[in-house]
């Protein structure tokens, strides 16, 4: 299939009235939890996994894509109002967004923002088509030495960039690996750490996981909490069409977050959240005036925007291609088609072809969905700012336990969220990333599986690693990032050292 | 400031936990060997990891000072045993008994004072609940408590 067939193939599906609605529903529900500071696109995406079993896998994977994008636009919407970031992506946009809303200019922030995002997506779909066609053309060439040296690359890279502490990060994936292991193993039908309990056959519940870790989690550290007892003061929004100069300034901005985020996206274990960052410090370094930022320049909205945007949409691409998630979000997007027994690799662009046009069609649709719903409903999102979260969690905690009972019956299954909220309250309290857990577990039988058949194959001749030369690349790439740290604490003590 | 009891203790369990499991994977499951890898390997090369990682974590933080974080010990018995109250009503209570409960519970720690706000909040949350859950998406559950 050529790419414009692909994409009038995947626009006519996606305008399936039975398709359209759950893109619509996504893109809602996600500005909506993105607005709602406390609750993330990783909670909801969680909450909704239950759902999805109801639904064709293609809806799926549509709508749980439109609450990770759709809650990127409304995650701007707190950090301009309220400097308190809506999702970790958006962050970055309280740096400037906040004082922009001080002196009088949210609505042009908000329409920066908006702009940027789409801006920031369309460029994203564009080098996800060529990626994604590329990627599944040179994974024919993979094998399981490579599958497992790609994947152990993510998680090194996942625990390093951007992490005050490596080792923390490194012990979570470590966790999440072992989490992984439980329930029975597929190569030789053993059962692993199930104390001879039934419901752990299967292995722990990706959705349980998932809930315990981030729904309740979150919701524990936010109950009492003052800053989300609704405090959004009502903000005018008169003016959110931007003056000719704003739009001067923004231009370039949004194309070069859009191209940062287009990269750092579709690599493995990096992502949207750095991507923002990075388009923020890129923008003012290389401003005629560096002083503005920090005060309400616009530029510092506008990159960072456009890159998160972007990076969400081709972080799909080796998610899809390879099977191989490259950050958390992704890893439960696999995990929620793994649950409807389609699993992603090269011949997913060939075989179903439903499922990933209908995807990147879905991302242009709602991605306009976005632009023509929030500029009329800001209202709305901004009154919504004010629902005490007092009224909120307890029925976010019904919903949560509901969704996993609805998945197997099994009162089992609302018991192990306690659980595991528990632990990943403790966790959170002593800054160990949740996510990088789930990231390993959702990784672990993968990477199990494929080094096992690589050993296997090589009988057990550890060379393999380094004799293909794919594999051989990303393990260089893994030692190197493994190596920067410990380089960058010795160039540090030279310099104390040094008078 | 505090000395960093988070990552000291954080990373003394990682590193107990992790110990535990390889011991315990090594006892019980065929470790295989390199070229054909049994159930245990896996488990036990990772709980090796974890436990020297654990250490890792907690060694150097012996040295440090960290400002404490806050711990809402009340928000989390509440919201946790509002899950497990739901959990243990379902078969009971059912839906709409389990449902009440646990938002009574659950809104034990929230700031607002009063009681007023509580029970309607129930009564609604109630009301949705079996409103999307029984009538809409019609799950096979229990709605009232049995009486027998």
């Amino acid at each position: 299939m050529t790419t414009w067939e692909g994409l009038t193939f995947g626009i006519g599906f996606v305008l399936q009235p039975g398709v359209l609605i759950y893109c619509f529903l996504g893109v809602v529900l996600g500005t909506f939890v993105g607005v709602l500071p406390g609750i993330g696109a990783m909670a909801a995406i969680s909450l909704l996994l239950p759902i999805t079993y109801y639904i064709t896998p293609e809806a799926a994977l549509i709508m749980l894509a439109g609450v990770y994008y759709g809650a990127q636009y409304g995650g701007a919407v707190a950090s301009i109002l309220l400097r308190l970031p809506g999702t970790p992506q958006s962050a970055v946009t309280t740096l400037d967004g906040y004082p922009m809303a001080r002196d009088g200019r949210a609505g042009v922030a908000l329409f920066t923002a908006m702009a940027s995002s789409f801006t920031g997506s369309v460029i994203g779909i564009i080098v996800l088509v060529m990626l994604a066609g590329w990627l599944s053309r040179a994974a024919t060439a993979f094998g399981a030495a490579d599958y497992a040296a790609m994947m152990i690359l993510g998680l090194v890279a996942a625990s390093t960039i951007g992490t005050a502490r490596p080792a923390k990060g490194f012990a979570m994936v470590a966790l999440g690996l072992l989490l992984g292991c439980v329930g029975t193993d597929v190569n030789s039908g053993a059962q692993r750490f199930t104390f001879a309990q039934t419901e752990l056959l299967d292995g722990i519940n990706l959705v349980a996981l998932a809930m315990g870790l981030f729904g309740v989690a979150e919701v524990i550290g936010n109950v009492r909490d003052p800053d989300r007892q609704g405090v959004a003061e009502r903000i005018g929004l008169r003016r959110l069409m931007p003056r000719r100069e704003d739009l001067r300034r923004m231009a370039l901005p949004t194309l070069r977050g859009s191209a940062l985020g287009s990269f750092f996206g579709a690599l493995p274990g990096t992502g949207s959240t750095l991507s923002s960052f990075l388009s923020y410090s890129m923008e003012r370094r290389i401003a005629r005036q560096p002083e503005r930022f920090g005060n309400g320049a616009i530029e510092g909205v506008a990159g960072p925007e456009a890159a998160n945007n972007s990076a969400a949409i081709t972080a799909f691409a080796p998610t899809l291609t390879l099977g191989i998630p490259g950050d958390p979000i992704m890893a439960l997007m696999l995990g929620a088609l793994v649950i409807h027994g389609v699993q992603p690799g090269p011949l997913m662009l060939e075989a179903r072809p439903e499922m990933f046009w209908g995807l990147v069609a879905s991302f242009g649709i709602g991605n306009l969905l976005l632009l023509i719903l929030n500029l009329p409903l800001i209202g709305i999102w901004v009154a919504m700012l004010r629902i005490p979260f007092n009224y909120l969690y307890p029925a976010i905690l019904v919903f949560l336990c509901l969704g996993v009972y609805s998945v197997r019956g099994l009162t089992f299954d609302i018991m192990a969220v306690a659980a595991i909220g528990l632990v990943g309250y403790l966790l959170a309290l002593a800054k160990f990333s949740p996510a990088l857990l789930l990231l390993g577990f959702v990784l672990g039988p993968l990477i199990e599986t494929n080094l096992r058949r690589a050993f296997l194959i090589s009988r057990g001749d550890p060379m393999v690693f380094l004799e293909r030369p794919i594999a051989a690349g990303f393990v260089v790439a893994t030692v190197a990032l493994l190596l920067l740290p410990l380089w960058q604490a010795w160039r540090r003590r030279k310099a104390v050292s040094r008078p | 400031m505090q000395r960093d009891w988070p990552d000291i203790c954080g990373g003394v369990i990682l590193a107990a936990l992790g110990a535990g499991v390889a011991i315990w994977a090594a006892v019980h499951y065929d470790i295989g060997t390199l070229r054909r890898m049994g159930p245990g390997f896996f488990p036990v090369v990772l709980g090796g990891v974890l436990s020297v990682l654990g250490l890792v974590v907690a060694v150097p933080a012996l040295g440090r000072t960290v400002t404490a974080p806050k711990v809402e010990v009340g928000a989390a018995i509440a919201v946790l045993g509002a899950i497990v109250i739901f959990a243990l009503g379902l078969p009971r209570l059912g839906l709409a008994g389990a449902t009440a409960a646990a938002v009574l519970v659950a809104t034990i720690p929230a700031p607002r004072p009063g009681w007023r706000w509580r029970v309607v909040l129930a009564t609604a949350v109630t009301a949705l609940t079996v409103l999307v859950f029984s009538v809409g998406l019609q799950m096979t559950l229990p709605l009232w408590p049995r009486l027998t």
